[in-house]
């Protein structure tokens, strides 16, 4: 077991995410995203293809599929930041976007944090540096919409949890 | 029987003059006057306080000592009325009992496991929890060695968003390398 060999973690929640658990869960959220994308291209193929009779593939429509990918993109972070302050990929690690102050993020917040999102990828990813060397870990995309990214894993819940699982019945 | 013819009387008159004089001495005194007079905080500082306990039997005087009798006499509903039980609790700091709490072992001696393991879902959980423990672990990793690098003091760096963690909340200062 892996948690075995580890330190116990205290609790988190609140804090500032770090790097490595920011980075999986966007990797996460690209997975999920494009994933999805491609479903719903199957789908649309698949069904144009019942109506019509032809055979129909959205990458025969090269700048139709890029703007309809970036349309989702934006639909796929902006609408769940929105939602709840998290996407898929964060909730599986366990973070959530907020408000520099700490308060829940709003539309305004959302819409300007995954417009500005690319932006961190310029200049060989530079905009994400400042996860690292950052006081407060904010990347470019959280300069520019005024937001945090931080744990909200209660990971004291989880070493409960994962003693319960060592031994369920101690005094049988 | 006295040495010397009439002296037995000798003795008696006298007692009689010495316990007539006493006790006029007595009437003419005031108490309260002379009392007055006393300077009792002189008095009691060529008090030898030490000497006096150390011939104390403080055993002998507990065994003495009706401690039942004491006990039925205190109204302990009145003592209890006058105690104000959310000032106590206010003092009380939950987090660092909360802290001092060995989990480990509680979960071992008590049935607290058996019953968060019925209420908690099985293996999805677990998973999540450790990817989630792991990327918390390597998080700190980089951080350290981040902070090292630029030469940064961890007590310095904030904890997260002051509404969250609290306005004064700064990292505690991690140990480089390992983990």
């Amino acid at each position: 077991m892996i948690l075995e060999n580890t330190k116990p973690i205290e609790g988190r929640q609140g804090h500032y995410a770090g790097a490595v658990t920011r980075l999986v869960a966007f990797a996460a959220d690209i997975g999920a995203s494009w994933g999805l994308f491609t479903l719903g291209a199957a789908a649309l193929a698949f069904t144009v293809q019942l109506v019509s009779g032809t055979k129909f593939s959205l990458s025969n429509y090269q700048i139709a599929s890029l703007i309809a990918a970036v349309i989702w993109e934006f639909l796929y972070f902006a609408y769940q930041w929105t939602l709840g302050g998290k996407t898929l990929g964060m909730a599986l690690l366990g973070i959530r976007v907020v408000k520099a102050d700490g308060s829940a993020i709003g539309a305004r917040q959302a819409v300007v944090r995954t417009v500005t999102l690319p932006l961190s990828f310029l200049v060989f990813g530079l905009g994400f540096l400042g996860i690292l060397i950052n006081r407060d870990r904010h990347a470019w995309h959280d300069r520019f919409a005024g937001t945090s990214v931080v744990y909200s894993w209660d990971a004291r819940a989880a070493r409960l949890r994962w003693l319960a699982r060592k031994d369920p019945s101690p005094t049988a | 029987m006295s040495p010397l013819p009439g002296s037995g009387r000798a003795e008696q008159l006298a007692q009689a003059v010495a316990e007539r004089v006493v006790s006029i001495v007595m009437e003419a005194i005031d108490i309260d006057a002379l009392l007055d007079r006393i300077d009792v905080d002189a008095l009691i500082s060529r008090v030898n306080v030490d000497s006096v306990v150390d011939r104390v039997d403080v055993d002998k005087l507990i065994d003495r000592v009706d401690v039942e009798k004491i006990i039925d006499r205190v109204d302990v509903e009145k003592i209890i009325d006058r105690v104000d039980v959310e000032k106590i609790i206010e003092r009380v700091d939950v987090e660092q009992i909360v802290q001092r709490i060995d989990i480990d072992a509680l979960m071992e001696k008590t049935e607290l496991g058996t019953i968060i393991a019925r209420s908690t879902t099985g293996v999805v959980s677990e998973v999540l929890d450790v990817v989630r423990a792991q990327g918390v672990g390597l998080d700190d990793f980089i951080a350290r060695w981040t902070n090292r690098i630029l030469r940064r003091k961890p007590g310095t760096l904030p904890l997260g968003p002051a509404a969250l963690v609290g306005p004064d909340a700064s990292q505690p200062a991690l140990t480089a390398g390992g983990g």
